[in-house]
């Protein structure tokens, strides 16, 4: 029995129609349009490359977002990472990473350069204010789309319900919490596949 | 991340006092993408322009070797039952994960009426719409100047 295959050659079929400069332009947006918090850029990911353009299946989304909180680093920018590799190899992990925050570093800087402090501007804090309550209705409706795609059988909805629990109420570390996840998820599924 | 970028800067090598440090994270936020763009701001008030590019460099090296490393040996092997068994935990788990922070971000800003209408009204939008997300960003910042 062969545990292992070789890497799938459709990825590489479909993949070939997108290109270069066409991640760097829709990242450069994402990048350039996602305020309010980390998680306002995971729901422009799903957007412009899952919906709009399809370029990556929910599959592949899931399995970015999984990678990205997996590895060390920004758990969002580690998922544009890996999204940047799944369609152009390094170039493309590259280029995505310089593109997403391209926009938001030049700011960063412009402003330090001002020396504008964010904190006492009463107009810019009521306009964050909007802009982060926005954010968790994104980040709640990408959640919602993704447990409709993904969740498929009561023992998946298990797996969701334990790592809330054990997040929002144990508040165990997230990182043990997707090792023991991927641990489990290999003996509970793992048996159910026919041999 | 966020208690050891204290520890470094602020504590051990006093690059930054905790007000600025405070600025960065509050810039963080303000600015789009990730968080990880106050590390600019804080490369420029060391070293200036130079700085900021050396910091932004050291903060993604790490990450795009640890991370195209991972991808490529994930890729490889995803269709072996290992991979894709203890994957299908992980990613159920990833959405259990997520739920968890939409609770917590949640519970902060729905503080009044207001802030819940903008919560349900981006997430109906999201959720049940093909508008761009920049929209309804854009429309609640507009909310938010005009009503906070």
């Amino acid at each position: 029995m062969n545990l292992i295959s070789p890497e799938s050659k459709t990825n590489k079929d479909t993949m070939g129609n997108i290109q270069l400069k066409d991640i760097c332009r829709v990242f450069f947006k994402i990048g350039a349009f996602s305020f309010g918090g980390v998680y306002s850029m995971l729901c422009f990911i799903e957007r412009e490359l899952v919906e709009k353009r399809k370029w990556l299946s929910n599959e592949d989304f899931m399995e970015s977002v999984a990678i990205g909180q997996m590895t060390p680093g920004a758990p969002i920018v580690n998922t544009g990472i890996c999204i940047g590799y799944k369609l152009k190899k390094l170039r493309g992990a590259l280029f995505v990473t310089f593109f997403q925050s391209v926009t938001g570093v030049s700011l960063s800087i412009l402003l330090a350069y001002f020396y504008i402090s964010a904190q006492g501007n009463y107009i810019l804090k009521s306009t964050m204010k909007g802009v982060s309550c926005a954010v968790v209705g994104l980040l709640a409706a990408i959640v919602y789309k993704m447990a409709r795609k993904t969740i498929k059988s009561p023992t998946l909805a298990l797996f969701v319900i334990a790592s809330f629990l054990a997040l929002f109420i144990f508040k165990i570390n997230a990182i043990y919490i997707i090792i023991l996840s991927g641990a489990i998820g290999f003996f509970v599924f793992n048996k159910m596949k026919p041999i | 991340m966020l208690p050891m970028l204290q520890e470094e800067f602020v504590q051990k090598y006093h690059w930054l006092t905790n007000q600025e440090f405070l600025d960065a994270i509050a810039l963080g936020q303000i600015t789009p993408g990730p968080l990880t763009v106050m590390n600019a701001f804080i490369g420029y008030k060391v070293s200036g322009l130079v700085g900021a590019i050396l910091a932004m460099i050291s903060s993604y090296l790490p990450s795009i070797i640890i991370v195209t490393l991972f991808a490529k040996f994930y890729y490889a092997y995803k269709d072996s039952p290992f991979v894709d068994s203890s994957f299908k935990g992980i990613k159920a788990a990833v959405i259990g994960l997520l739920a968890a922070v939409v609770i917590t971000l949640g519970r902060e800003s729905a503080v009044d009426i207001s802030t819940i209408l903008i919560i349900v009204g981006s997430f109906g939008i999201i959720a049940f719409s093909r508008l761009d997300p920049t929209f309804v960003i854009i429309g609640a910042g507009v909310a938010g100047m005009l009503f906070f």
